[in-house]
């Protein structure tokens, strides 16, 4: 009996725990994003997208290209990220400064090996959208569906361009890879350098043709795919026309991972003269101001300029404000911070040189600092703060020391061992000879790198609206201009002049040269069309990448020492003088030939060996 | 009490003692190569800082680690890990070897490279005039077709026995450099005579000079003279 009960008990409880555990675990989790809540509103693909524009590799003020210190973002460690670092208000960390531009806290060529940039997780997220979006045409409409993969596609050239100018081919991965899928698929192959290059030429061409005109600020239109695609061809043309001349040899060159025949450079030089001609007319030179030296400051700081294309934001309120203001110009004209990387006199010169020493010689004497502006470009002034400009009310006063007499020629004096010459130096900016201040606030001096090293300092980007007080660390938020219409301009002068059409490259430069309140040129070669675009694109992470790609690094950084422009006050005459002597660390930078082309991150190549050979050299 | 304390003991003893019971087994790295960047022209290559290097990549490891020889063209790593390497001399002013060996290396392996220098200095001499060192030599090539442009040729001087190329006083050694920018099948053989001078040397102290030829080649490399010592009389 008892056991019957038992059977009964037992039977009731199995079929009781049959029939409940029958109902379908068919609710959606509540705690995680499902693609329908991303991608059936256009606030879920913006919010989406936010993260790949954040981590798109802009070489912005806060870029730093030796990948700068690590970071945490949402709980993930970023080793050197480069892009987005940490603590990242340390802006004078710029390319310039190891190419000549500027001097500054690099010892020597510290970036040539970069920093492993490997933005594959990113490339994941473009992929991601790419293969998402058509299934949710319904919700957004095809047009919508369109226009966003449009903006994918450029996107997704952005960050190939980045690693292909650093590594040359790398493995073009265009789904998101299975994480189950068998390790063999999961270790794919570099593609050669050629591949690489026309594939985001592929991708700008479909970002150009899906795109609308025009965007929200800080996204990218149909335009930005095609001045992204006239920079990413010019780099792509010179690669072929001068790494084939001269390069390292190694197994990754011979297989073409690292290298492009000579022939397919007029192929890439044509792709870029016709995709810098598809913003005439649209895009034109910011001219608002008739003062040619504000009109040219006010280039990088006005909204709304004609010239942007492509700008990237920042935000106090939202923590990503930069340090340009604080981390360019002297603690004396700051509210906190201070400065370390310096034009050279080097760049200065690209200009002509200044008139500070007369025809027998000897230097010039001047009776205002100021005097050396006289004659001098608009572009320039606008470019770098020379001795006696002013900023926030305060005069740059540049000067090295005091001689109580001087005699003879410059370039005597500089020759003269420093212990030898007899001029007055000072640790400090408050010590006096006879009741004169001995160096100017302003520097320069070698006790610290805090103050120019060179006798100017950096005026581009430089708010000078901003009252002294609020020139902060994290207070500056003028947008980075990573495609302007005036760099368009001498890609299309440079693509020109190399496919042999001078009269087009002529009449692009002149219009640049006209803006800057420069003579325009009667006629153009290749040397001239190079030397404007250094002139006008100074410190605007450019020159670093010219030099590589026109295969001159190695020669223009060979051993290369740098100078600057030192003032002095002559005690016994009341009178300035400017001798040009070497800058004050007196570095060297030496460009190996290696650095052509970045190794691929070892870290990388343990992950997957299949990347190897790796670059010539490393 | 005392048996909870006591317990609390054992317990600890016997964690401790089943903590650490597998000891590391592989052996540290105490195998070693060593060996001589042997000249095709006879003796040693003369290298420097920062120039030749051997290349090793052990076998089943992908990222590669170097050794860089010491200024008499000789070489040594007394730490590595015992295995199978290819190795490789890289870097210097030499054509380029194209042929990694495989070398299992233990403990005291030896390996010898022979390499062909790009340029071999030859009659070297020093003079001293006063302050001013004068130093000549001529210029050969034991394989001319297809050598690397020769860029520059220059002293080096330094206080130690350790000179050359990032290891010079800049004002007596780069600054006395003669640029050539020339291939060496142009050059006359006046051009491949070559004299140098350096000039203002303190006196009362001891210099180590050498001199270097710079070629275009992938590393911008340089072949070297021997090193000479050169007192400066007090005056």
């Amino acid at each position: 009996m008892k056991s019957i009960h038992k059977l009964i008990l037992t039977i009731s409880v199995g079929v009781g725990t049959l029939v409940t555990s029958c109902q379908k675990l068919n609710i959606p989790p509540t705690n995680i994003f499902t693609p329908n809540i991303i991608y059936d509103s256009e606030a879920g693909v913006k919010s989406f997208l936010a993260t790949i524009y954040r981590n798109l590799p802009i070489e912005d003020f806060k870029y730093r290209p030796d990948g700068g210190e690590d970071v945490d973002v949402n709980g993930i460690h970023y080793s050197h990220p480069g892009f987005n670092p940490g603590n990242p208000w340390m802006n004078f960390y710029t390319s310039a400064s190891v190419t000549g531009e500027e001097v500054g806290p690099f010892g020597g060529m510290d970036i040539g090996a970069g920093f492993g940039f490997w933005p594959y997780g990113d490339i994941r997220n473009v992929n991601t959208l790419i293969a998402e979006l058509p299934k949710h045409a319904a919700a957004l409409t095809q047009a919508k569906v369109d226009a966003l993969l449009g903006e994918a596609h450029f996107l997704r050239a952005y960050y190939y361009f980045g690693m292909a100018k650093r590594y040359g081919g790398v493995p073009i991965i265009t789904v998101p890879q299975d994480p189950a899928a068998p390790i063999s698929q999961l270790q794919v192959h570099r593609d050669k350098e050629e591949a690489t290059w026309d594939f985001i030429g592929a991708e700008l061409d479909l970002g150009y043709k899906m795109m609308p005109e025009t965007n929200d600020a800080g996204r990218a239109n149909r335009y930005a795919a095609a001045a992204l695609k006239s920079r990413a061809m010019l780099y792509a043309a010179c690669v072929a026309k001068y790494g084939s001349v001269n390069f390292v040899d190694g197994p990754a060159h011979s297989q073409g991972l690292a290298g492009i025949p000579a022939a397919k450079a007029n192929t890439y030089f044509q792709a870029a003269y016709d995709a810098a001609k598809l913003l005439e007319g649209h895009y034109s030179l910011y001219t608002a101001n008739s003062d040619k030296v504000q009109n040219f400051a006010d280039v990088f700081l006005k909204s709304g300029s004609p010239e942007n294309i492509f700008i990237k934001q920042y935000s106090i309120a939202n923590n990503t404000a930069h340090s340009w203001d604080a981390t360019m110009s002297p603690r004396y004209m700051t509210a906190n911070a201070l400065s370390r990387a310096y034009p050279t006199l080097d760049l200065v010169q690209l200009w002509g040189d200044l008139p500070v020493t007369n025809s027998d010689g000897t230097p010039r004497r001047f009776n205002d600092r100021s005097e050396l502006m006289q004659g001098v470009e608009p572009r320039l002034l606008a470019t770098v703060y020379f001795p006696g400009a002013t900023l926030r009310g305060l005069t740059f006063d540049m000067q090295r020391g005091i001689y109580p007499s001087f005699s003879g020629t410059a370039a005597a004096e500089v020759a003269k061992q420093p212990n030898s010459r007899l001029y007055i130096l000072s640790g400090d900016t408050k010590t006096l000879y006879q009741g004169k201040q001995v160096i100017g606030f302003t520097g320069p001096w070698t006790g610290g790198d805090e103050l120019t090293r060179t006798g100017f300092y950096v005026r581009k980007y430089v708010d000078y609206n901003k009252p002294q007080a609020s020139v902060d660390l994290y207070r500056s938020e003028q947008p980075w201009i990573d495609l302007r219409y005036g760099e368009i301009l001498l890609n299309r002068a440079e693509a020109a002049m190399e496919l042999g059409n001078a009269g087009d490259a002529l009449t692009s430069v002149n219009l640049i040269r006209s803006r800057a309140g420069a003579t325009p040129y009667g006629s153009i070669d290749l040397d001239k069309v190079r030397k404007e675009r250094r002139m006008e694109l100074a410190f605007e992470n450019q020159y670093y990448w010219d030099l590589k790609r026109w295969r001159i690094a190695d020669v223009v950084l060979d051993r290369a020492h740098f100078k600057g422009l030192m003032p002095y006050y002559v005690f016994n005459e009341n009178k300035y003088i400017f001798l040009a002597e070497p800058e004050l660390y007196n570095r060297e930078y030496t460009f190996q030939k290696q650095f052509y082309y970045e190794p691929i991150p070892s870290g990388e190549i343990g992950k997957n060996p299949n990347l190897l050979p790796n670059n010539p050299n490393y | 009490m005392k048996n909870l304390i006591g317990r609390i003991l054992v317990g600890i003893a016997i964690l401790a003692s089943s903590a650490c019971t597998k000891t590391d087994n592989y052996d540290g790295p105490n195998a070693s190569l060593q060996g001589n960047i042997l000249s095709s022209e006879g003796g040693n290559l003369l290298t420097s800082g920062g120039s030749t290097t051997i290349k090793l990549q052990q076998i089943g490891w992908t990222t590669p680690q170097t050794i860089p020889s010491k200024f008499d063209g000789t070489y040594e790593d007394s730490k590595l890990f015992k295995g199978g390497y290819k190795i490789v001399p890289t870097g210097g002013a030499f054509w380029p070897v194209l042929d990694t060996v495989t070398v299992n290396i233990g403990q005291g392996t030896k390996h010898d490279f022979t390499v062909t220098p790009y340029i071999v200095i030859k009659n070297f001499t020093h003079t001293l005039t006063g302050t001013t060192l004068t130093l000549t030599f001529d210029i050969d090539a034991p394989i001319i077709a297809g050598l690397p442009t020769i860029k520059d040729v220059q002293p080096y001087v330094n206080t130690t026995k350790l000179v050359g190329t990032g290891a010079s006083i800049r004002d007596f050694s780069d600054l006395n450099a003669k640029t050539i920018n020339k291939a060496f099948i142009d050059m006359s053989a006046a051009e491949k005579s070559i004299t140098l001078t350096v000039s203002n040397l303190i006196p009362g102290r001891t210099f180590f000079v050498r001199v270097g030829v710079r070629l275009s080649d992938s590393f911008n490399s340089s072949n070297f003279s021997e090193i000479v010592q050169v007192d400066i009389p007090k005056s």
